[in-house]
Protein backbone atom coordinates (compact mmCIF):
# COMPACT_ATOMS: atom_id res chain seq x y z
CA UNK A 1 0.00 0.00 0.00
CA UNK A 2 2.79 2.31 0.99
CA UNK A 3 4.62 1.56 -2.24
CA UNK A 4 1.56 2.27 -4.28
CA UNK A 5 1.10 5.54 -2.48
CA UNK A 6 4.63 6.74 -3.19
CA UNK A 7 4.39 5.57 -6.78
CA UNK A 8 1.27 7.59 -7.26
CA UNK A 9 2.96 10.66 -5.92
CA UNK A 10 6.17 10.25 -7.83
CA UNK A 11 4.41 10.02 -11.20
CA UNK A 12 2.33 13.02 -10.26
CA UNK A 13 5.45 15.02 -9.53
CA UNK A 14 6.99 13.85 -12.77
CA UNK A 15 3.88 15.05 -14.58
CA UNK A 16 4.19 18.48 -13.00
CA UNK A 17 7.90 18.68 -13.77
CA UNK A 18 7.46 17.61 -17.38
CA UNK A 19 4.55 20.02 -17.83
CA UNK A 20 6.70 22.85 -16.54
CA UNK A 21 9.47 21.82 -18.93
CA UNK A 22 7.03 21.83 -21.85
CA UNK A 23 5.69 25.23 -20.88
CA UNK A 24 9.25 26.56 -20.81
CA UNK A 25 9.81 25.06 -24.27
CA UNK A 26 6.64 26.67 -25.58
CA UNK A 27 7.50 30.03 -24.07
CA UNK A 28 11.04 29.93 -25.45
CA UNK A 29 10.07 28.84 -28.94
CA UNK A 30 7.45 31.56 -29.01
CA UNK A 31 10.18 34.18 -28.95
CA UNK A 32 13.29 32.59 -30.40
CA UNK A 33 14.50 29.71 -32.55
CA UNK A 34 17.66 29.21 -30.51
CA UNK A 35 16.22 26.21 -28.70
CA UNK A 36 14.57 24.66 -31.73
CA UNK A 37 17.43 24.82 -34.20
CA UNK A 38 20.00 22.66 -32.36
CA UNK A 39 17.28 20.16 -31.43
CA UNK A 40 16.16 19.96 -35.03
CA UNK A 41 19.72 19.50 -36.22
CA UNK A 42 20.26 16.61 -33.83
CA UNK A 43 17.00 14.95 -34.82
CA UNK A 44 17.49 15.53 -38.53
CA UNK A 45 20.97 13.98 -38.39
CA UNK A 46 19.27 10.76 -37.28
CA UNK A 47 16.00 10.96 -39.11
CA UNK A 48 16.81 12.40 -42.54
CA UNK A 49 18.88 9.38 -43.67
CA UNK A 50 16.00 7.17 -42.52
CA UNK A 51 13.56 9.34 -44.44
CA UNK A 52 15.69 9.08 -47.58
CA UNK A 53 15.79 5.32 -47.17
CA UNK A 54 12.02 5.11 -46.72
CA UNK A 55 11.58 7.30 -49.75
CA UNK A 56 13.74 5.06 -51.92
CA UNK A 57 11.93 1.97 -50.67
CA UNK A 58 8.60 3.59 -51.51
CA UNK A 59 9.75 4.64 -54.97
CA UNK A 60 11.24 1.20 -55.62
CA UNK A 61 8.01 -0.51 -54.54
CA UNK A 62 5.76 1.68 -56.67
CA UNK A 63 8.20 1.32 -59.56
CA UNK A 64 8.06 -2.46 -59.40
CA UNK A 65 4.30 -2.48 -59.11
CA UNK A 66 3.86 -0.09 -61.99
CA UNK A 67 6.26 -2.03 -64.15
CA UNK A 68 4.34 -5.28 -63.72
CA UNK A 69 1.08 -3.57 -64.50
CA UNK A 70 2.21 -1.67 -67.49
CA UNK A 71 4.28 -4.11 -69.52
CA UNK A 72 1.38 -5.25 -71.69
CA UNK A 73 -0.02 -1.79 -72.04
CA UNK A 74 3.39 -0.50 -73.05
CA UNK A 75 3.70 -3.00 -75.89
CA UNK A 76 0.50 -1.70 -77.45
CA UNK A 77 1.52 1.82 -76.82
CA UNK A 78 4.91 1.30 -78.39
CA UNK A 79 3.36 0.64 -81.78
CA UNK A 80 1.25 3.74 -81.62
CA UNK A 81 4.17 5.78 -80.42
CA UNK A 82 6.34 4.68 -83.29
CA UNK A 83 3.79 6.08 -85.66
CA UNK A 84 3.68 9.23 -83.63
CA UNK A 85 7.46 9.58 -83.70
CA UNK A 86 7.39 9.85 -87.44
CA UNK A 87 4.80 12.55 -87.50
CA UNK A 88 6.44 14.36 -84.61
CA UNK A 89 9.83 14.39 -86.30
CA UNK A 90 8.26 16.26 -89.09
CA UNK A 91 6.52 18.62 -86.72
CA UNK A 92 9.73 19.09 -84.74
CA UNK A 93 11.55 20.36 -87.77
CA UNK A 94 8.85 22.90 -88.29
CA UNK A 95 8.90 23.93 -84.61
CA UNK A 96 12.67 24.33 -84.62
CA UNK A 97 12.27 27.02 -87.17
CA UNK A 98 9.70 28.65 -84.92
CA UNK A 99 12.13 28.46 -82.00
CA UNK A 100 14.77 30.40 -83.88
CA UNK A 101 12.19 33.02 -84.54
CA UNK A 102 11.12 33.01 -80.87
CA UNK A 103 14.70 33.43 -79.69
CA UNK A 104 15.13 36.39 -81.94
CA UNK A 105 11.88 37.92 -80.70
CA UNK A 106 12.82 37.35 -77.06
CA UNK A 107 16.05 39.21 -77.51
CA UNK A 108 14.06 41.89 -79.17
CA UNK A 109 11.73 42.26 -76.21
CA UNK A 110 14.49 41.77 -73.66
CA UNK A 111 12.77 38.93 -71.90
CA UNK A 112 16.03 37.78 -70.34
CA UNK A 113 14.50 37.80 -66.89
CA UNK A 114 12.16 34.97 -67.74
CA UNK A 115 12.51 32.31 -65.12
CA UNK A 116 13.88 29.75 -67.53
CA UNK A 117 17.16 31.50 -66.97
CA UNK A 118 17.30 31.41 -63.18
CA UNK A 119 19.94 29.07 -61.76
CA UNK A 120 18.16 26.05 -60.36
CA UNK A 121 18.93 22.87 -58.53
CA UNK A 122 16.77 19.77 -58.20
CA UNK A 123 15.68 18.31 -54.88
CA UNK A 124 13.57 15.37 -53.80
CA UNK A 125 10.70 15.58 -51.35
CA UNK A 126 11.43 13.29 -48.41
CA UNK A 127 8.79 14.19 -45.84
CA UNK A 128 5.67 16.14 -45.09
CA UNK A 129 4.36 17.99 -42.09
CA UNK A 130 3.20 15.55 -39.43
CA UNK A 131 -0.15 17.26 -38.90
CA UNK A 132 -3.10 17.61 -41.24
CA UNK A 133 -3.37 21.37 -40.95
CA UNK A 134 -0.39 22.40 -43.02
CA UNK A 135 1.11 21.36 -46.32
CA UNK A 136 4.74 22.15 -45.68
CA UNK A 137 7.19 19.52 -46.83
CA UNK A 138 10.82 18.63 -46.37
CA UNK A 139 13.35 18.34 -49.21
CA UNK A 140 16.63 16.47 -49.09
CA UNK A 141 18.97 19.42 -49.55
CA UNK A 142 20.10 21.79 -46.83
CA UNK A 143 22.70 24.40 -46.04
CA UNK A 144 25.42 21.94 -47.08
CA UNK A 145 24.04 22.08 -50.62
CA UNK A 146 23.76 25.86 -50.60
CA UNK A 147 20.10 26.17 -49.72
CA UNK A 148 19.03 29.37 -47.98
CA UNK A 149 15.85 30.68 -46.44
CA UNK A 150 13.58 32.58 -48.89
CA UNK A 151 14.72 30.71 -51.98
CA UNK A 152 11.82 30.09 -54.38
CA UNK A 153 10.75 26.55 -55.18
CA UNK A 154 9.13 25.58 -58.48
CA UNK A 155 7.98 22.37 -60.13
CA UNK A 156 6.42 21.53 -63.45
CA UNK A 157 6.72 25.14 -64.59
CA UNK A 158 4.77 26.63 -61.70
CA UNK A 159 5.47 28.11 -58.31
CA UNK A 160 5.40 25.63 -55.42
CA UNK A 161 6.45 27.78 -52.50
CA UNK A 162 9.35 29.18 -50.59
CA UNK A 163 11.99 27.79 -48.23
CA UNK A 164 11.24 28.83 -44.68
CA UNK A 165 13.78 26.83 -42.76
CA UNK A 166 17.15 25.31 -43.54
CA UNK A 167 18.99 22.61 -41.63
CA UNK A 168 22.28 20.96 -42.42
CA UNK A 169 20.87 18.24 -44.64
CA UNK A 170 17.25 19.26 -45.15
CA UNK A 171 15.07 22.30 -45.84
CA UNK A 172 11.44 22.97 -45.16
CA UNK A 173 9.30 24.39 -47.95
CA UNK A 174 6.10 26.29 -47.25
CA UNK A 175 3.76 25.85 -50.21
CA UNK A 176 1.55 28.58 -51.63
CA UNK A 177 -1.61 26.54 -51.04
CA UNK A 178 -0.95 26.45 -47.32
CA UNK A 179 -3.21 28.39 -45.01
CA UNK A 180 -1.68 31.73 -44.12
CA UNK A 181 0.69 31.82 -47.07
CA UNK A 182 0.61 35.04 -49.09
CA UNK A 183 2.24 36.06 -52.36
CA UNK A 184 2.07 39.24 -54.36
CA UNK A 185 1.07 38.47 -57.95
CA UNK A 186 -0.01 40.04 -61.22
CA UNK A 187 -1.83 39.23 -64.42
CA UNK A 188 0.72 38.22 -67.02
CA UNK A 189 -0.70 40.31 -69.84
CA UNK A 190 -1.82 43.54 -68.21
CA UNK A 191 0.35 43.58 -65.08
CA UNK A 192 -2.59 44.27 -62.76
CA UNK A 193 -1.49 43.48 -59.23
CA UNK A 194 -3.29 41.13 -56.83
CA UNK A 195 -2.59 38.98 -53.80
CA UNK A 196 -2.64 35.21 -53.78
CA UNK A 197 -3.32 33.48 -50.47
CA UNK A 198 -3.75 29.85 -49.47
CA UNK A 199 -6.82 28.66 -47.59
CA UNK A 200 -7.31 25.32 -45.92
CA UNK A 201 -11.08 25.50 -46.42
CA UNK A 202 -10.57 25.38 -50.20
CA UNK A 203 -8.40 22.28 -49.97
CA UNK A 204 -11.04 19.94 -51.37
CA UNK A 205 -11.54 22.07 -54.48
CA UNK A 206 -7.79 22.38 -55.00
CA UNK A 207 -8.07 26.15 -55.30
CA UNK A 208 -6.55 29.14 -53.54
CA UNK A 209 -7.75 32.72 -53.12
CA UNK A 210 -6.81 35.60 -55.35
CA UNK A 211 -7.75 39.00 -53.99
CA UNK A 212 -7.43 42.76 -54.33
CA UNK A 213 -7.73 43.17 -58.08
CA UNK A 214 -8.76 46.74 -58.91
CA UNK A 215 -12.43 47.01 -59.74
CA UNK A 216 -12.07 48.45 -63.24
CA UNK A 217 -10.29 45.58 -64.90
CA UNK A 218 -11.62 42.42 -66.47
CA UNK A 219 -10.23 39.08 -65.39
CA UNK A 220 -11.35 36.10 -67.43
CA UNK A 221 -11.27 32.47 -66.38
CA UNK A 222 -7.95 30.94 -67.34
CA UNK A 223 -5.97 34.19 -67.28
CA UNK A 224 -2.40 33.47 -66.26
CA UNK A 225 -1.27 34.86 -62.93
CA UNK A 226 2.45 35.19 -62.21
CA UNK A 227 4.52 36.46 -59.30
CA UNK A 228 4.82 40.22 -59.40
CA UNK A 229 7.77 42.56 -59.59
CA UNK A 230 6.90 44.17 -56.29
CA UNK A 231 6.89 40.93 -54.31
CA UNK A 232 9.43 40.99 -51.52
CA UNK A 233 10.55 37.39 -51.66
CA UNK A 234 9.30 35.89 -54.90
CA UNK A 235 11.23 36.38 -58.11
CA UNK A 236 9.12 38.06 -60.80
CA UNK A 237 7.45 36.21 -63.64
CA UNK A 238 7.00 32.74 -62.15
CA UNK A 239 3.67 31.19 -63.13
CA UNK A 240 1.41 30.61 -60.13
CA UNK A 241 -1.76 29.47 -61.84
CA UNK A 242 -4.91 30.40 -63.67
CA UNK A 243 -7.69 32.74 -62.54
CA UNK A 244 -11.16 31.38 -61.89
CA UNK A 245 -14.47 33.09 -61.09
CA UNK A 246 -13.14 36.56 -60.30
CA UNK A 247 -16.02 38.80 -59.24
CA UNK A 248 -16.43 42.24 -57.73
CA UNK A 249 -16.38 42.37 -53.95
CA UNK A 250 -19.17 43.79 -51.84
CA UNK A 251 -17.20 46.99 -51.32
CA UNK A 252 -17.19 47.66 -55.09
CA UNK A 253 -13.54 48.68 -54.93
CA UNK A 254 -11.79 45.37 -55.35
CA UNK A 255 -12.33 42.08 -57.11
CA UNK A 256 -11.51 38.66 -55.86
CA UNK A 257 -11.90 35.06 -56.86
CA UNK A 258 -10.02 31.81 -57.06
CA UNK A 259 -6.86 30.55 -58.63
CA UNK A 260 -6.14 27.07 -59.96
CA UNK A 261 -2.47 26.36 -59.14
CA UNK A 262 -0.29 25.35 -62.07
CA UNK A 263 1.39 22.70 -59.94
CA UNK A 264 -0.24 19.39 -59.02
CA UNK A 265 0.46 19.45 -55.30
CA UNK A 266 -1.02 15.99 -54.74
CA UNK A 267 1.62 14.18 -56.73
CA UNK A 268 4.70 16.25 -56.13
CA UNK A 269 7.91 14.21 -55.89
CA UNK A 270 10.71 16.38 -57.14
CA UNK A 271 11.02 20.14 -57.08
CA UNK A 272 13.45 22.71 -58.43
CA UNK A 273 14.94 25.26 -56.07
CA UNK A 274 15.93 28.58 -57.62
CA UNK A 275 19.25 29.29 -55.98
CA UNK A 276 18.99 32.99 -56.66
CA UNK A 277 17.22 35.14 -54.12
CA UNK A 278 15.22 38.24 -54.77
CA UNK A 279 17.27 40.59 -52.57
CA UNK A 280 20.55 39.20 -53.86
CA UNK A 281 19.41 39.81 -57.38
CA UNK A 282 18.51 43.37 -56.65
CA UNK A 283 21.80 43.95 -54.86
CA UNK A 284 23.70 42.85 -57.96
CA UNK A 285 21.69 45.07 -60.21
CA UNK B 1 17.21 1.42 -19.69
CA UNK B 2 17.12 -0.93 -22.66
CA UNK B 3 13.39 -0.74 -22.52
CA UNK B 4 13.54 3.03 -22.88
CA UNK B 5 15.93 2.69 -25.81
CA UNK B 6 13.50 0.27 -27.45
CA UNK B 7 10.66 2.70 -26.95
CA UNK B 8 12.69 5.54 -28.42
CA UNK B 9 13.40 3.39 -31.47
CA UNK B 10 9.69 2.70 -31.89
CA UNK B 11 8.95 6.42 -31.56
CA UNK B 12 11.50 7.29 -34.24
CA UNK B 13 10.14 4.54 -36.49
CA UNK B 14 6.58 5.84 -36.13
CA UNK B 15 7.75 9.39 -36.69
CA UNK B 16 9.50 8.44 -39.93
CA UNK B 17 6.43 6.49 -41.03
CA UNK B 18 4.22 9.48 -40.22
CA UNK B 19 6.18 11.99 -42.28
CA UNK B 20 7.05 9.75 -45.22
CA UNK B 21 4.18 7.28 -45.54
CA UNK B 22 1.61 9.67 -44.07
CA UNK B 23 0.67 11.37 -47.34
CA UNK B 24 0.67 8.07 -49.20
CA UNK B 25 -1.93 6.48 -46.95
CA UNK B 26 -3.96 9.64 -46.44
CA UNK B 27 -7.65 9.46 -47.34
CA UNK B 28 -9.18 12.67 -48.59
CA UNK B 29 -6.10 14.57 -47.47
CA UNK B 30 -6.38 13.27 -43.92
CA UNK B 31 -3.62 11.13 -42.49
CA UNK B 32 -3.80 9.22 -39.22
CA UNK B 33 -1.93 10.58 -36.23
CA UNK B 34 0.39 7.64 -35.63
CA UNK B 35 2.36 9.28 -32.84
CA UNK B 36 -0.62 9.82 -30.53
CA UNK B 37 -1.12 6.06 -30.43
CA UNK B 38 2.21 5.46 -28.67
CA UNK B 39 1.69 7.22 -25.31
CA UNK B 40 -1.74 5.62 -25.01
CA UNK B 41 -0.47 2.11 -25.69
CA UNK B 42 2.57 2.34 -23.45
CA UNK B 43 0.73 4.18 -20.72
CA UNK B 44 -2.04 1.60 -20.73
CA UNK B 45 0.30 -1.38 -20.78
CA UNK B 46 3.10 -0.13 -18.54
CA UNK B 47 1.83 2.64 -16.31
CA UNK B 48 1.87 6.40 -16.04
CA UNK B 49 5.61 6.94 -16.06
CA UNK B 50 6.10 5.03 -19.29
CA UNK B 51 3.15 6.82 -20.83
CA UNK B 52 4.57 10.20 -19.92
CA UNK B 53 8.06 9.25 -21.12
CA UNK B 54 6.79 8.05 -24.49
CA UNK B 55 4.35 10.97 -24.73
CA UNK B 56 7.06 13.53 -24.14
CA UNK B 57 9.43 12.25 -26.82
CA UNK B 58 6.70 11.43 -29.34
CA UNK B 59 5.25 14.92 -28.86
CA UNK B 60 8.65 16.57 -29.15
CA UNK B 61 9.29 14.83 -32.47
CA UNK B 62 5.80 15.68 -33.65
CA UNK B 63 6.46 19.34 -32.88
CA UNK B 64 9.73 19.36 -34.78
CA UNK B 65 8.05 18.57 -38.08
CA UNK B 66 4.71 20.27 -37.52
CA UNK B 67 4.37 24.00 -37.91
CA UNK B 68 3.50 24.68 -34.32
CA UNK B 69 5.24 25.76 -31.14
CA UNK B 70 7.86 23.39 -29.81
CA UNK B 71 6.58 21.69 -26.68
CA UNK B 72 2.87 22.03 -27.35
CA UNK B 73 2.30 18.49 -28.62
CA UNK B 74 4.75 17.20 -26.02
CA UNK B 75 2.64 18.78 -23.29
CA UNK B 76 -0.62 17.33 -24.58
CA UNK B 77 0.92 13.91 -25.29
CA UNK B 78 2.34 13.74 -21.77
CA UNK B 79 -1.13 14.27 -20.35
CA UNK B 80 -2.56 11.69 -22.74
CA UNK B 81 0.08 9.21 -21.58
CA UNK B 82 -0.71 9.99 -17.95
CA UNK B 83 -4.42 9.57 -18.57
CA UNK B 84 -3.82 6.20 -20.20
CA UNK B 85 -1.59 5.21 -17.28
CA UNK B 86 -4.48 5.67 -14.87
CA UNK B 87 -6.08 2.58 -16.39
CA UNK B 88 -2.87 0.55 -16.09
CA UNK B 89 -3.69 -2.93 -14.70
CA UNK B 90 -7.29 -1.97 -14.10
CA UNK B 91 -8.30 -4.03 -17.11
CA UNK B 92 -6.91 -6.93 -19.10
CA UNK B 93 -4.12 -5.85 -21.42
CA UNK B 94 -6.00 -7.30 -24.36
CA UNK B 95 -9.05 -5.14 -23.63
CA UNK B 96 -9.05 -2.82 -26.61
CA UNK B 97 -11.97 -0.50 -25.87
CA UNK B 98 -10.35 1.52 -23.08
CA UNK B 99 -7.24 2.61 -25.01
CA UNK B 100 -9.39 3.17 -28.09
CA UNK B 101 -11.61 5.58 -26.19
CA UNK B 102 -8.53 7.33 -24.78
CA UNK B 103 -7.15 7.70 -28.29
CA UNK B 104 -10.41 9.18 -29.54
CA UNK B 105 -10.59 11.60 -26.63
CA UNK B 106 -6.89 12.44 -26.68
CA UNK B 107 -6.71 13.01 -30.41
CA UNK B 108 -9.84 15.13 -30.35
CA UNK B 109 -8.52 17.33 -27.55
CA UNK B 110 -5.10 17.60 -29.17
CA UNK B 111 -6.44 18.52 -32.60
CA UNK B 112 -9.01 20.86 -31.15
CA UNK B 113 -6.32 22.72 -29.23
CA UNK B 114 -4.18 22.96 -32.36
CA UNK B 115 -7.20 24.28 -34.24
CA UNK B 116 -7.66 26.94 -31.59
CA UNK B 117 -4.00 27.91 -31.73
CA UNK B 118 -3.57 27.79 -35.49
CA UNK B 119 -6.91 29.01 -36.79
CA UNK B 120 -9.45 30.17 -34.23
CA UNK B 121 -7.07 32.81 -32.90
CA UNK B 122 -6.57 33.98 -36.49
CA UNK B 123 -10.27 34.69 -36.81
CA UNK B 124 -11.16 31.46 -38.58
CA UNK B 125 -14.44 30.76 -36.85
CA UNK B 126 -15.81 28.02 -39.09
CA UNK B 127 -15.67 25.54 -36.19
CA UNK B 128 -18.06 22.95 -37.61
CA UNK B 129 -16.15 22.75 -40.87
CA UNK B 130 -12.84 22.18 -39.15
CA UNK B 131 -14.24 19.59 -36.78
CA UNK B 132 -16.12 17.58 -39.40
CA UNK B 133 -13.56 17.90 -42.18
CA UNK B 134 -10.33 17.46 -40.21
CA UNK B 135 -10.66 16.45 -36.60
CA UNK B 136 -13.28 13.69 -36.70
CA UNK B 137 -11.87 11.95 -39.80
CA UNK B 138 -8.41 11.99 -38.23
CA UNK B 139 -9.79 10.54 -34.98
CA UNK B 140 -11.52 7.71 -36.79
CA UNK B 141 -8.58 6.95 -39.04
CA UNK B 142 -6.21 6.95 -36.07
CA UNK B 143 -8.59 4.64 -34.20
CA UNK B 144 -8.64 2.20 -37.12
CA UNK B 145 -4.86 2.17 -37.35
CA UNK B 146 -4.69 1.59 -33.60
CA UNK B 147 -7.04 -1.40 -33.81
CA UNK B 148 -4.93 -2.86 -36.60
CA UNK B 149 -1.68 -2.36 -34.73
CA UNK B 150 -2.73 -3.21 -31.18
CA UNK B 151 -2.00 -6.94 -31.43
CA UNK B 152 1.49 -6.05 -32.60
CA UNK B 153 2.00 -3.85 -29.55
CA UNK B 154 0.73 -6.56 -27.22
CA UNK B 155 3.27 -8.93 -28.72
CA UNK B 156 6.06 -6.35 -28.73
CA UNK B 157 5.60 -5.01 -25.22
CA UNK B 158 6.97 -8.02 -23.25
CA UNK B 159 9.76 -8.40 -25.81
CA UNK B 160 11.08 -4.97 -24.91
CA UNK B 161 11.40 -6.32 -21.39
CA UNK B 162 13.17 -9.58 -22.27
CA UNK B 163 16.45 -7.88 -23.00
CA UNK B 164 16.54 -6.65 -19.40
CA UNK B 165 17.50 -9.75 -17.45
CA UNK B 166 16.89 -8.52 -13.94
CA UNK B 167 13.32 -7.68 -14.71
CA UNK B 168 12.73 -11.04 -16.32
CA UNK B 169 13.90 -12.75 -13.13
CA UNK B 170 11.56 -10.68 -11.02
CA UNK B 171 8.78 -11.44 -13.35
CA UNK B 172 9.41 -15.19 -13.14
CA UNK B 173 9.59 -15.23 -9.37
CA UNK B 174 6.33 -13.50 -9.05
CA UNK B 175 4.69 -15.89 -11.44
CA UNK B 176 5.97 -18.97 -9.64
Amino acid sequence: MRKKFSEFFSSKYILIAVSALCVIFIATSFFTDRLVTPLKNVVSAVVVPLQKGMNYIGLWATDGYDRLQEVSRLLDENEKLNEQVNSLTEENNRLKQDTYELDRLRELYELDAKYADYPKTGARIIGTSSDNWYSTFTIDKGSDDGMEVDMNVIAGGGLVGIITEVGKNYSVVKSIIEDGSYASAQLIDTGDVCTVSGDIELMDEGLIHVQYFKSGITVRNGDKIVTSNISEKYLPGILIGYAKDVTTDANNLTQSGYLVPAVDFEHLQEVLVITQKKEAKEAIE
Amino acid sequence: MKRKAGELLIIILFYVLQITLGRAISIGGIMPNLLVILPVVFGYLNGKNEGMFVGFFAGLLYDLSASSLLGFSALVFVYIGYLAGIFYRRYEGSEMIIPLVIIFAGDFIFEFLSYVGNFLLHNRLNLIYFITRFIIPEMIYTGIVFVLLYKLFLWLNPHLEVRNKRRVNNFDERNI
